[in-house]
C-alpha cells in the first residue's frame, strides 16, 4: 500500500481536520462524532438537510457541506456506517423548528444508523424526516443492500434539497423534491481496478490487468458483470444505454449529465468519456441543460467512473443553477 | 408472582457482557463463514464498555437504565449491531418505563417490544436467518409460558427455543444482514446472531442454576 497516511486508523479525522482548517468560519468540526456542520446552520425558519455515511467517497459526504448544500454531515470508518450516536448528534446539531431532512443512501449499515438516530430525535422532539436515494440501475440487491444502491446521483438529491432548503422551503416541499430528483435519477458505473481502504492495507477486490467490472459499487460490490476491457466509446456507450433505458430518458427531455470519477481516473479520461455521453444524449434527442464532470462520489482510488442521467422540470433547473459552496473548489 | 428486580436485571446483563466478550473470537469465526467476520469483535467492543459503565448507570429504573445500555450499544457496537441491539434495548426499556420491578408477563411484554422494533428497524422477517429467527419464537414462548409466573421454567424453554434455532436455521440460505452477499455459501452455517442469543440464555440458565442440556454443536463446546 503506497498512501499518504500518518495513522491508517486517523485517517478519516485527519481528512477532517484538513477540510475544517481550509475552510476557515464556514465549517464546524466535531471530533467526536466525526461531524462537520456549518456555521452559520440551524438558522430560523430554515429546513436543514444532513447527511452520513462511511468515508471513502469524498467529496461525499462532509466536503459536499456548506450553503445552498448540506447543513452537516458526518463520516464513519472507510466503507462503515457512522454509529446511531453520531447521526443522531448531526441531527441534533441543526436542528429547528421547519425541521431536518435525512438523505441517506441506500445502504442496510446506514439505513439502521439512521432509522434509530431519527426516531431518537423524534423523541426529544426534534420534527425530522428520512429520504432513501438509491439511483444505481446496476443491480437489484448487492453486498450492502436491499434494492438498489445509491451512488452518484445523491449530488443532485442534495443540491436540490439544498436550494429548495436555502429558499425557505417547508420540510415537506423539500421531502418532495428529494422524492423528484430521485425518481429521475439514474446511474451506472465502471471499474478498471479495485481500491486499498487504509486500514486494510490490501485491495478490497481482484480484477485482471485487462478486466473491467461493469456496474460497480462504490464499496467494491460486483456488478452486472467481469467483462475484458473495451475502448472508451464502447464503454460510455453500455452505460448510457443501461442508464438511458431505466427510465426511460425520452426524445425531447432536458438533463442534467454527469461523468462522475471513481478517485483514480484522470480529469482528461472523464472528459474522453463525457464528449461521448453527450453525442449519445443529443443522438438520443436529450437536451444536455448542464453537465458536470469531475469527482462528486468516489470509492477511494479506484479507476473507473459513472455516468447518471437526470431528467429536469423548470423547479429542477432553477434548484441546479442556485448558488451553492462547498469544501471543494478550484477557485 | 414472580418479579424481577432492576438489580436482578442489572447482573442479568451483567452476565450477559461476560458471555459476549468471552466468545469474541468465537462469534467472529463463526461471522467469517458467511459474512465479513466483525461480529464477534462489534458486539464485545460494545459489551466492554456495558459491563464497565454498568454499576455507574441511571438506576432509577429499569428503563432508565435500558435505555442508557441503549445509547452505549449505539455509540461502541460497530456496524449493523449497533442498531440493532440498541434498538432492542431502546424498546424493552421503554416498554417498563419507569418501574423498578416487572412481573415475568411485564418482561415477556418487554422482550415482544424489543423483537417488533428490531423487526422494523432492519426489515427482516422469520426465516431471513437473523437472530430474529430465534428472538421471534422466543417472544411467542415468553408470552405463552409467563402466567404461570415459573422464571426457571421460562428461561429453561426459551434457551430450548434458540438453542434449536441454530439447527433449525443451518441451512437456509440468508436474506438479510451481511451473510445475504454469500448467498448459497451460507447454507450449512449457523447463524452468528443466533448462536449468540442461544449462548447468552445458556449462560444464563448455567448462571442461575437451570439444569438444561442443550442440543446444538454450537452450545457443546
Amino acid at each position: 500500500m503506497k498512501k499518504f497516511v500518518n495513522e491508517p486508523a486517523n485517517f478519516v479525522p485527519e481528512f477532517m481536520k484538513g477540510v475544517l482548517l481550509a475552510n476557515p468560519g464556514l465549517l464546524e468540526f466535531v471530533p467526536e462524532f466525526q461531524l462537520i456542520k456549518r456555521t452559520d446552520r440551524p438558522a430560523e425558519n430554515k429546513v436543514s438537510v444532513v447527511q452520513g455515511s462511511g468515508s471513502g467517497h469524498e467529496p461525499a459526504h462532509i466536503m459536499a457541506v456548506g450553503p445552498g448544500m448540506l447543513s452537516a454531515a458526518c463520516q464513519g470508518p472507510v466503507f462503515a456506517a457512522p454509529p446511531v450516536d453520531a447521526c443522531y448528534e448531526t441531527i441534533k446539531s441543526v436542528a429547528t423548528d421547519a425541521g431536518v431532512l435525512v438523505l441517506v443512501n441506500n445502504y442496510q449499515g446506514d439505513r439502521m444508523a439512521w432509522d434509530m438516530a431519527c426516531e431518537m430525535a423524534e423523541a426529544e422532539g426534534i420534527k425530522v424526516k428520512q429520504f432513501i436515494i438509491n439511483d444505481d440501475v446496476s443491480v437489484e440487491d448487492s453486498l450492502y443492500t436491499v434494492g438498489r444502491r445509491g451512488v452518484a446521483g445523491n449530488f443532485f438529491v442534495i443540491k436540490a434539497c439544498g436550494a429548495a432548503a436555502e429558499a425557505g422551503a417547508d420540510l415537506d416541499t423539500v421531502l418532495a423534491v428529494a422524492e423528484k430528483v430521485n425518481a429521475n435519477v439514474r446511474t451506472m458505473g465502471v471499474a478498471l481496478t479495485s481500491c486499498i481502504p487504509p486500514a486494510k492495507g490490501t485491495a478490497i477486490f481482484e480484477i485482471g490487468d485487462d478486466e473491467m467490472e461493469v456496474g460497480i459499487g462504490i464499496h467494491g460490490e460486483p456488478g452486472r458483470r467481469r467483462d475484458k476491457i473495451k475502448n472508451a466509446d464502447a464503454i460510455t456507450d453500455e452505460l448510457f444505454d443501461a442508464v438511458a433505458q431505466d427510465l426511460p430518458y425520452k426524445s425531447g427531455d432536458r438533463v442534467a449529465l454527469m461523468i462522475n470519477g471513481l478517485g483514480g481516473t484522470p480529469i482528461s479520461e472523464l472528459y474522453v468519456l463525457y464528449a461521448r455521453a453527450h453525442e449519445r444524449a443529443e443522438q438520443a434527442g436529450l437536451t444536455v441543460v448542464r453537465n458536470y464532470v469531475g469527482e462528486y462520489c468516489t470509492s477511494l482510488e479506484m479507476a473507473g467512473a459513472s455516468l447518471t442521467l437526470l431528467k429536469l422540470d423548470g423547479q429542477l433547473e432553477e434548484y441546479l443553477d442556485a448558488p451553492a459552496e462547498v469544501a471543494v473548489r478550484i477557485f | 408472582m414472580t418479579e424481577i428486580t432492576i438489580e436482578q436485571v442489572e447482573k442479568a446483563i451483567d452476565v450477559a457482557s461476560d458471555t459476549v466478550i468471552r466468545n469474541e473470537i468465537y462469534f467472529s469465526d463463526l461471522d467469517g463463514l458467511a459474512g465479513d467476520g466483525d461480529f464477534g469483535t462489534s458486539l464485545a467492543t460494545g459489551f466492554k464498555v456495558i459491563k464497565a459503565d454498568l454499576p455507574t448507570l441511571d438506576k432509577s429504573a429499569i428503563g432508565a437504565m435500558l435505555l442508557k445500555i441503549s445509547m452505549l450499544c449505539s455509540k461502541h457496537v460497530g456496524g449493523s449491531s449497533g442498531p440493532i441491539w440498541g434498538t432492542g434495548f431502546m424498546k424493552a426499556g421503554m416498554a417498563s418505563k419507569d418501574k423498578t420491578s416487572v412481573s415475568l408477563e411485564e418482561l415477556a411484554a418487554m422482550v415482544n417490544a424489543a423483537v417488533e422494533g428490531i423487526m422494523a428497524r432492519g426489515g427482516a422477517k422469520l426465516g431471513d436467518k437473523t437472530l430474529l429467527d430465534a428472538l421471534i419464537p422466543i417472544a411467542e414462548k415468553m408470552k405463552e409460558l409467563a402466567p404461570a409466573g415459573d422464571a426457571a421454567a421460562v428461561l429453561k424453554a426459551v434457551t430450548e427455543v434458540a438453542d434449536k434455532a441454530i439447527d433449525e436455521t443451518r441451512n437456509l440460505v440468508a436474506h438479510r444482514g451481511r451473510a445475504s452477499q454469500v448467498g448459497e455459501r451460507s447454507a450449512n452455517t449457523p447463524d452468528p446472531g443466533i448462536v449468540g442469543v442461544a449462548t447468552i440464555l445458556y449462560d444464563w440458565c448455567k448462571h442461575y442454576g437451570v439444569d438444561y442440556t442443550p442440543t446444538a454443536a454450537e452450545l457443546n463446546r
